[in-house]
């Protein structure tokens, strides 16, 4: 008696550990994540951001600084799927014009915090925010340009936006030289 | 007519010192032979007096107490086979149909069965140790969409940004756009042409 329950407890091992097979996922016929797919909002966000900047360009070239930069500003708050890697590059690149239109206009320092807070939110090097590097060593340079080299007491601080300015072209150059890099290798 | 030797138990008891007679020493020397056949395992004879048969009982018990009694071979074969047969669980036999162990069993039975155990977990085991690795399925290239269907980085398409053109954002999103739109576009054909 014993031994046949031994048999039956055997077979009923065997038997289990057979049915234990990893379940096989199913091959998904679900398309891809949708985040990962351009969408509707992703083409609605990249859609207005062109019209902002078209409209800004407009009326740069109208001289109405003021609009160009609203419009610019719009670009900012545009609303993009979580996780577009779009959404930031399109945003550094907008930061980098709005930045260009305050130093246009004389606004130094918000276009300093215009690029340094784009260069903060950055989840990843990419040639907008080399462009952004690129910007702010303008910006340095235009800092530097408003200071009366005349007067000794401005002499050091030209210097050390001159300095800021080389260093902001130079970590530009080395993003660019290191995406470069890698898209190559991708290739 | 029964005599005195015949009832021992209710006839005059002799004197300490008296000599045995004749018919006692024949009677004892009778009842002792009868005593050793039956210690010996003869069949006691069917015609027996009472006090006889008493005395044959006592004698028996006396002699087993002492511990010097062996059994004949046949029983204690007997006995041991039975006592074997208990110990693996079958019913036990009666001494009259003793069959030695080694022919009764059919021996084969429990090893057949640990046997062939042994063969399936062994089987078991085995299979489980050469079972290939389950293949992973493959997610068909053409589940998921093509590259340029998909949200990605722009700095492929756009390139390192020269100094001159840091402010050209117009013409860089227009073709951010434009190379979206042709992924955008061809997905949602691809969609509306699937049943």
């Amino acid at each position: 008696m014993k031994y046949l329950v031994l048999l039956i407890a055997v077979i009923a091992i065997t038997g289990c550990s057979c049915r234990d097979e990893r379940p096989t996922k199913p091959p998904s016929l679900q398309p891809a994540d949708p985040t990962e797919v351009i969408g509707d909002e992703l083409m609605i966000a990249l859609s207005k951001a062109k019209n902002f900047h078209h409209k800004a360009r407009v009326l740069r070239s109208e001289g109405k600084l003021d609009e160009a930069i609203a419009s610019v500003r719009e670009i900012l708050s545009l609303k993009f799927p979580a996780g577009a890697p779009e959404a930031e590059d399109v945003r550094n690149d907008a930061r980098a014009l709005l930045a260009k239109l305050l130093v246009e206009k004389g606004q130094n320092e918000e276009a300093m915090s215009v690029v340094t807070e784009g260069i903060a939110q950055s989840q990843r090097e990419s040639f907008f925010v080399a462009n952004l590097y690129t910007v702010k060593g303008e910006i340095h340079e235009a800092r530097a340009d408003k200071l009366d080299a005349k007067d000794p007491a401005n002499k050091q601080k030209i210097v050390d936006e001159k300095h800021a300015a080389i260093e902001a072209y130079d970590k530009s150059n080395a993003i660019n030289t290191e995406l470069q890099r890698r898209l190559m290798e991708e290739r | 007519m029964a005599t005195d030797d015949d009832d021992i138990l209710t006839g005059p008891i002799p004197a300490p010192e008296a000599e045995a007679s004749a018919s006692e020493r024949m009677r004892a020397k009778a009842f002792g032979e009868l005593v050793d056949k039956t210690l010996a395992g003869r069949t006691p004879p069917p015609a027996m007096s009472a006090d006889d048969r008493a005395l044959l009982e006592v004698a028996t018990v006396i002699r087993a107490a002492s511990g010097n009694v062996e059994l004949p071979a046949a029983k204690r074969r007997s006995l041991v086979e039975d006592a074997l047969r208990q110990a693996v669980g079958t019913t036990a036999a009666t001494a009259s149909g003793v069959v030695p162990i080694t022919r009764a069993r059919r021996r084969w039975v429990p090893w057949a069965i640990a046997g062939a155990s042994t063969l399936v977990a062994v089987a078991a085991v085995l299979m489980l140790w050469l079972r290939r690795p389950p293949v992973e399925p493959q997610v068909s290239l053409q589940e998921r969409p093509p590259t340029y269907q998909t949200s990605r980085p722009a700095d492929p398409l756009i390139g390192p940004i020269d100094k001159e053109h840091a402010a050209d954002a117009s013409s860089r999103i227009d073709a951010i756009f434009a190379n979206r739109l042709d992924g955008y576009r061809d997905r949602r054909l691809a969609l509306r042409r699937k049943p």
